[in-house]
């Protein structure tokens, strides 16, 4: 542990453009030791990502202005590298794994041929040789049957095939440093328990450094030895990672660990990070105060026998001869006023049952019963009272429309009111979702991505609606917000009693929201109950598996 | 004059009309290509407008003792042609004319390929497949022979010129149209459009139609120059405009018997024809950079 791998000492950066320059690090300092698992946590923008590509000197240098500070890797200091020089350093001493594996990987190119260009660059050996050591690297990361995977297109391969596919890349020449940016925030849950458990192993049997960079915290906990906690282009706390989690001490790193879902009481308020700061938001934030709402136990939605079939293969006629089922016999209720979760896997058919709500796609069998009517006998008014906000705030609006617009369209659908109506109503909205009406006139990409969600909802909300359907709300968010957005959620439940039809793919968030859980596995609902009992006792295996795959707060030592 | 034309380009390609619109931003990203392209495309435009009072002589009146009057010399700006007619003057005219015409074709191929184009990328059925097979129809015949045939049937004059290549030559829009359509109408804020009950054509114009805007105005602006080529050389055949009427292609067809006697005849027409394709293109890649530069990309 005595090696110093790299060193960065008091590093600022400012990136420059025309419109005014970015300081984006402010004095960073970081080391990492030989064999040690290194932790840079923040959010989005914190700057966390841009230390990471400082070291191989991936920034654009034009882009750039270094005030002070110097880079060392491997006791070299690498901003008087040559280009030359630090082409040997990247890929032979360090390596990176990526957050999207399907874009990180040549699509054209076989596995075969993508490792081999790495071996072959760093190291002087056979094709014969190459393929032996690319099969015992593929072997180590417990792919069963190497070979095929060798000569295998990525796209042929599941994400987490994929994602194991590149940690033996970025093993393959024996590197000194490996940088892992975000490596499993795209992975199912399932998949990412695997892969960090892999990395590890990997990582200290070879006594390589690695470098994670994450936003999420329980990640950390699993894996690191050290963490560095960035905020704002500064590392606000550093140390071993049980002791920042156990302690911590900097407010930021508290109000991170205090907005976070997981140990919480369901349905209470989460802590923001603006809560946290700010010293006299202690007082009027009631503490744990748990949001009650209105049990009136009518049914307000119900899928009787859902299926939902996409055509396969089609015959030379081009009429369909064979059927994939996305979505296989379901049925679930909710009651109003309550919360129905659905958790699972990407592909498990979560999105087509949620699609086939609102009307977006059909059930191939079965029906949706929308206060007891069968919801296609319904007259349109009645069907617009379920809404649905969507996973990302930044496809979900267009990019062309100022707010009052977005969020007053679907007014716009049965009358025409003026635009004066239009705009009042516009500033009624925000003040529900909890912006600012003076920024009405605003075009999305002016907001943050929390704020963009609010957007979101209140446009589902300008209807009126009675049901919401949540697909993912919150899975593109930062942790911090996303507690925001969780608030915002039970806040607006308890006020119009709403109901929310939710999906997710994280147990922590559903746990928090949901009166009821379903969850999916391979297009069936495996387990149905009340959210506490099925989360908490898990009966079916898929759910046991999933509830032990979560990563938590926990150290396991 | 560059400064006059370049923020109204800028405009219609973003954010026109919006409170956003920001002179400052338009000078940070004008760049001397945009410059020059917008300062070259005012000219012409400013020629095209403003034609009967910069022309030195009647383009039609020749004066057969000042045949073949090279340029500079005896008040011919450019020279004179074998009839003694001002080539100045002629080109004046035969700016207006390709102008008139290109741009007419243009608005026309314009409003056809897009409506197809909106129709068919709206949702898979009878439809689509219809207006595809039209498509492919159409691109199966090369352009200029497939215009040559219609000319030679119809016959010569403005309008049928105009409609020829209106009617049969709005392919690119279609097709570009389709693609980015396609792409938006599967967006998520037109679903939630929909379920609000709104309906196709506030959707169409509304979220689809303005998302496929910056790519139109930059084929506007290629499809233009080709527009002009294509003109030309109908004219160069002895097909476009009737004989007679000073057009950049008949002035060309005129010079080829006289090329050594008198160059000047071959290289002013021609000389329009490259300055204005060039000007077209220029204004073209200055509006796609424009877009880019605003965040908006146009290969969506």
């Amino acid at each position: 542990m005595s090696q110093t791998v790299v060193e960065v000492d008091n590093l600022s950066l400012e990136f420059l453009s025309p419109a005014g320059n970015l300081m984006a690090l402010k004095g960073v300092s970081l080391e990492i030791s030989k064999g040690e698992i290194v932790g840079i946590v923040g959010e989005s923008g914190s700057g966390k990502s841009v230390t990471a590509m400082n070291l191989l000197q991936l920034l654009p240098k034009t882009k750039i202005n270094i005030p002070s500070g110097s880079v060392s890797v491997l006791n070299k200091n690498v901003t008087e590298m040559t280009e030359e020089q630090l082409q040997v350093l990247r890929g032979a001493e360090i390596s990176m794994i990526f957050q999207e594996p399907m874009t990180a990987l040549n699509p054209v190119l076989k596995v075969k041929d993508q490792i081999n260009d790495i071996l072959f660059r760093h190291k002087k050996i056979s094709p014969k040789e190459a393929e032996e050591i690319s099969i015992g690297l593929l072997r180590d990361m417990k792919i069963t049957d190497p070979f095929r995977v060798y000569e295998s297109f990525p796209h042929e391969l599941s994400g987490g095939m994929r994602q194991r596919v590149m940690i033996a890349m970025a093993f393959s020449c024996s590197p000194k440093l490996i940088i892992a940016d975000e490596p499993t925030t795209a992975l199912d849950v399932t998949v990412q328990a695997q892969i960090l458990s892999l990395l590890k192993e990997r990582a200290k049997k070879t006594e390589t450094s690695v470098l994670l960079i994450t936003h999420d915290l329980a990640v950390v906990a699993q894996l690191c030895d050290r963490v560095y906690v960035m905020y704002k282009g500064e590392f606000v706390e550093e140390g071993k990672t049980n002791q920042v989690i156990g302690s911590a001490t900097h407010p930021y790193t508290k109000a991170l660990l205090n907005s976070l879902p997981e140990g919480k009481t369901p349905k209470s308020r989460l802590a923001t990070i603006e809560d946290s700061l700010t010293e006299t938001a202690k007082e009027s934030i009631p503490e744990n105060k748990t949001i009650s709402s209105i049990n009136s136990h009518e049914i307000i939605l119900e899928i009787i026998n859902g299926s939902i079939e996409y055509p396969k293969d089609y015959n030379i006629f081009g009429a369909p001869i064979s059927f994939h089922k996305a979505v296989d016999q379901v049925t679930l209720s909710l009651e109003e006023g309550k919360t129905f979760s659905l958790v699972g896997e990407s592909g498990c058919g979560k999105t087509s049952l949620a699609n086939s709500i609102v009307g977006l796609n059909q059930l191939s069998n079965g029906e949706i019963k929308y206060k007891g009517i069968n919801i296609k006998d319904q007259p349109p008014e009645v069907r617009r009272e379920i809404q649905i906000v969507f996973q990302d705030p930044q496809s979900s609006l267009d990019p062309r429309w100022p707010v009052w617009k977005i969020m007053t369209e679907p007014l716009t659908a049965e009358q025409t009111p003026t635009y004066k109506e239009l705009r009042i109503k516009a500033s009624e909205l925000c003040e529900m979702v909890g912006l600012e009406p003076q920024f009405i006139d605003r075009l999305p990409h002016e907001f943050s991505g929390g704020q963009r969600q609010r957007i979101a909802i209140g446009r589902a909300l300008s209807v009126r609606p009675k049901l919401l359907v949540l697909d993912e709300p919150t899975s593109a968010l930062d942790v911090s917000v996303q507690a925001q957005i969780l608030n915002l959620l039970l806040d607006l439940q308890s006020e119009f009693n709403l109901s929310y039809f939710f999906i997710s793919h994280d147990v922590a968030v559903v746990k928090h929201i949901s009166d009821m859980v379903a969850v999916m596995y391979q297009s069936k609902v495996v387990e149905m109950g009340e959210a506490i009992e099925v989360l908490t006792s898990p009966k079916h295996e898929y759910t046991k598996n999933l509830m032990s795959s979560v990563p938590t707060l926990e150290i396991k030592q | 004059m560059s400064n006059v034309k370049l923020p109204v380009f800028a405009g219609l390609v973003g954010d026109f009309g919006s409170k956003n619109f920001n002179w400052d931003k338009i000078r940070q990203v004008a760049n001397p290509e945009i410059v020059v392209a917008f300062t070259l495309f005012a000219i012409l435009t400013f020629i095209a407008v403003f034609g009967q009072f910069i022309q030195t002589h009647d383009p039609m009146q020749g004066d057969l003792l000042k045949r073949f009057t090279p340029p500079g010399s005896e008040g011919y700006f450019l020279g004179s042609d074998h009839l003694g007619r001002d080539l100045w003057s002629r080109m004046v005219d035969g700016l207006q004319w390709s102008m008139a015409c290109a741009m007419t074709a243009n608005l026309l191929n314009l409003f056809i390929g897009s409506t197809l184009g909106l129709l068919a990328a709206e949702k898979p059925g009878m439809l689509r497949i219809i207006i595809n097979q039209l498509v492919y129809t159409l691109q199966s015949f090369p352009g200029l022979v497939i215009l040559i045939c219609v000319v030679v049937v119809v016959g010569q004059g403005f309008t049928t010129l105009v409609m020829t290549l209106g009617l049969l030559s709005w392919v690119v829009y279609m097709r570009v149209v389709y693609a980015e359509a396609s792409s938006l109408f599967q967006r998520e804020y037109v679903q939630a459009a929909r379920l609000a009950g709104v309906s196709r054509w506030s959707i169409m114009f509304g979220h689809v139609l303005p998302g496929v805007r910056a790519s139109l105005f930059v084929i506007f602006a290629f499809h233009f120059a080709g527009l002009l080529i294509a003109e030309s050389a109908l004219s160069f055949l002895g097909l476009g405009a009737p004989l007679g009427v000073p057009t950049w292609g008949n002035m060309l067809a005129e010079s080829r018997q006289y090329m050594i006697r008198a160059p000047w005849m071959l290289i002013v027409p021609a000389g329009a024809i490259v300055t204005a394709v060039v000007t077209m293109n220029l204004v073209g890649d200055g509006i796609a950079s424009l877009s880019r530069k605003k965040g908006r990309s146009i290969d969506v």
